[in-house]
């Protein structure tokens, strides 16, 4: 196995390497798909409604061209259906999230991450495709697909999370995490390309090629992909190599005080790479049992990060949704401008997500950096509010915006759901991972489900700035939930430099 | 109104058509020119229009083929004298042939209102004489000329609505252009290369270019990575 080069990622193997890809592109081609609906909102509210003429005028002919479907009478009403699609879409990802995460414990997660992508990629086929080839247009059906498409999608994300926290151990896990999250941006740009490239064949071809790509996508991981070091034999905590920066007494301190170096302890880390789990080593890492729903609840931290991360998504989702809109009527911006201006909120949360990451990493603790992160994003939520109607200025912004928001979204839903499912707690029951991911990003998404309708809420009754105003509240809010566990943590680390003091 | 209390007018309902046409317009329905009884008499408009332009009369229309192996057209239609009161029935009767209606002969009918859309995709229809309190269908714009005379009304030259610069120039939507339609409608047919619903659509989705290789290459990472990461995988 041909390590790679580079110093602290000489433990990786090439199938640390393509568990990263295959698991970094599912969700791109999730999201890309998801991107591809909003995409083609303005073409597929055309097809479901006659052609807009003033009273005065004669409507056109032949009717069967411009007046032939009738689902709604106007885009006005077309498009509050696709908006009551989104939140329907939300809500069942985020019901579906709590139980796949449970599902990917229980079944091989490689099976259910297929069943998730290719399932979806057959639904989002009949949604988009099937129903125009035979102009089948009705309200329900739709319905019901997009909850059926929530469902199956919400599979994808806690399976790709605990396949990565099966191969990348703490140590360096917000660094590759924070790299690794950039999918969802990734996503989001290719599913743009994907669907203005094939948009004027029509939207169905849309859905056709973005669907597709997917389900190829689900078959390349049902051939490829590894969900563990031990399927080849490798060691689980291939890399407990420790991050340089740690002293004696920390490397056996991890960042969750949780068992991965303990057990590594156990089983000699040092000829990791060729340890096969067939010697007999822990006789309860053999038989994992995994956690039910209730214990991975139960579990310490991860209530407080689910709210956290509810208060969070909901801002961070808000952005996505609502910034070009926001930018076109508030400085009255070209609809692409906007557009292309919103991508620097995502360019800031990836940046965010990785640095933070790098720095929790060297820290040895995520909580301290996540909550100065969050302080600093109330400041930049309050300096976007104000920014001047100046693009460069505002994309400023929106990058230092999307650094202090996005950047922590992103370790809470990856880094840290990975840390929580592989703690201490869980001795003797290792299979949490993709439970706890489950959740923390379910209850992540029912807050971002109700932010959609709360912003419009908000916006159409009070103005934009009063939204701001309940961004940064929800800001607090998340600071608020992850206080105690920011007071653990600053205490153990306080105690950490006494013992330290002591022994010099 | 009755049918039979037409006798109080001079009776004629007459159309012309220009037919330089198109084999595909085929008449298999000839059911209008049974529609009242009686033939179409030399005399009328509608027949001197027939003898002049070498057609032959079939019941109340005027044929023509412009060569043997071809269909007939309809190319005039004289419904004079027919108690006619609503003129929207006729397109019913004439489905196949209304598109080649060239001259029409309205006149000496009790019509008391000509439908709107009962002359829409009368692309050809060029004369037609209308008892006179009815107006040309579309109006004085839609006609080169109108002229009223002997009781009767004559509608002559049909305009093309789409070049007009006048109060009905609408313009088609996207990726659309404008066609005549009839007197005072117009079409809007979709542009080269556009298609579908709304005209939305352009060119065709290259199904083979796209998918053949994607499938090709879907095969040969999952067969890549199969060899170099599954093979040797043991189940968990």
């Amino acid at each position: 196995m041909p390590p790679s080069c580079c110093g602290c990622l000489s433990q990786y193997t090439h199938h640390h390497l393509v568990a990263f890809l295959l698991t970094f592109f599912s969700y791109v081609l999730l999201h890309a798909s998801r991107k591809t609906f909003s995409n083609v909102k303005v073409s597929i509210s055309a097809q479901w409604t006659p052609t807009f003429t003033n009273d005065s005028a004669a409507a056109f002919s032949p009717g069967k061209t411009w007046e032939g479907n009738h689902l709604f009478a106007d885009k006005e009403q077309a498009t509050l259906f696709l908006g009551a699609l989104d939140t329907i879409f939300l809500f069942s990802y985020a019901v579906g999230l709590y139980f796949s995460g449970v599902i990917g414990d229980r079944v091989n997660l490689r099976y259910v991450l297929c069943v998730g992508l290719c399932g979806s990629a057959a639904v989002e086929f009949v949604f988009g495709t099937l129903t125009e080839w035979l102009k089948i247009y009705n309200v329900y059906l739709y319905c019901g697909l997009w909850v059926l498409n929530g469902l199956l999608q919400s599979a994808v994300w806690p399976c790709v999370v605990a396949v990565m926290g099966n191969w990348f151990g703490k140590a360096g896990r917000g660094f590759v995490f924070g790299l690794w999250s950039a999918c969802a941006s990734v996503g989001n740009i290719l599913g743009a390309f994907l669907a203005s490239s094939v948009l004027k064949y029509g939207y169905e071809y849309a859905f056709l090629v973005t669907s597709v790509v997917q389900f190829a996508g689900g078959v390349v991981v049902f051939f490829g992909l590894l969900t563990s070091p031990k399927e080849v034999g490798l060691s689980l905590e291939a890399e407990t190599g420790l991050s340089p920066v740690k002293t004696d007494t920390d490397s056996h301190r991890p960042l969750m005080s949780d068992e991965e170096e303990e057990d590594a302890a156990e089983v000699e880390v040092y000829d990791r790479h060729y340890h096969s789990i067939q010697e007999p080593e822990d006789p309860l890492a053999e038989a994992p049992l995994p956690v039910t729903f209730c214990q991975a609840f139960c579990l310490p931290g991860v209530l407080p990060y689910s709210l956290a991360y509810a208060c969070l998504k909901l801002v961070n989702y808000s952005f996505f949704f609502w910034l070009p809109f926001y930018l076109t009527n508030n400085f009255g911006w070209k609809e692409a401008d906007s557009d292309r201006l919103s991508v620097w909120y995502d360019v800031g949360g990836i940046l965010g997500g990785t640095i933070q990451g790098l720095i929790s990493d060297l820290m040895g603790k995520r909580s301290p950096v996540l909550a100065l992160s969050l302080v600093l994003a109330m400041a930049s939520l309050v300096g976007y509010s104000h920014s001047p109607n100046d693009q460069v200025i505002n994309a400023a912004l929106l990058t230092t915006t999307g650094f202090f928001i996005g950047g922590p979204s992103n370790m809470i839903s990856s880094a840290i759901s990975a840390d929580l499912g592989r703690q201490d707690a869980l001795r003797g029951s290792q299979k949490a991972l993709a439970t706890v991911t489950g959740i923390v990003d379910g209850t992540g998404s029912i807050g971002a489900a109700a932010g959609q309708y709360l912003v419009s809420l908000i916006e159409s009754k009070l103005g934009w700035i009063q939204v701001f105003y309940f961004f940064i509240a929800m800001t607090a809010g998340s600071i608020v939930f992850i206080t105690p566990l920011l007071h653990k943590e600053v205490r153990e680390m306080w105690r950490e430099r006494q013992a330290l003091r002591r022994q010099l | 109104m009755k049918a039979g209390c037409s006798q109080l007018k001079p009776a004629v309902l007459i159309l012309v058509f220009n037919l330089c046409f198109y084999g595909s317009y085929q008449v298999t329905d000839l059911q209008i020119c049974e529609l009242c009884s009686g033939a179409v008499l030399n005399g009328t408009a509608v027949g001197r229009f027939c003898s002049s332009s070498a057609g032959r009369i079939e019941g109340r229309c005027c044929l023509r083929n412009d060569n043997t192996s071809d269909p007939e057209y309809i190319i005039g239609l004289d419904l004079s004298n027919c108690s006619l009161t609503h003129v929207e029935d006729l397109q019913r009767a004439s489905t196949a042939a209304y598109k080649l209606l060239l001259f029409r002969d309205l006149s000496l009918n009790p019509i008391v209102n000509i439908s709107e859309a009962a002359f829409q995709g009368f692309i050809e229809l060029n004369y037609m004489i209308l008892p006179q309190d009815i107006f040309c269908p579309g109006g004085n714009t839609s006609w080169e000329k109108v002229e009223v005379k002997e009781g009767n009304r004559f509608c002559e030259g049909q305009k093309d609505t789409c070049n007009q610069t006048g109060q009905l120039s609408m313009n088609c939507p996207e990726n659309s252009l404008c066609a005549p339609y009839g007197p005072s409608f117009f079409e809007c047919s979709c542009a080269d290369a556009y298609h579908g619903y709304k005209c939305l659509r352009e060119g065709e989705f290259p199904l083979l270019q796209v998918f053949a290789p994607l499938g090709a290459s879907t095969f040969v990472i999952s067969l890549l990575l199969w060899l170099t990461q599954r093979r040797k995988a043991e189940p968990l």
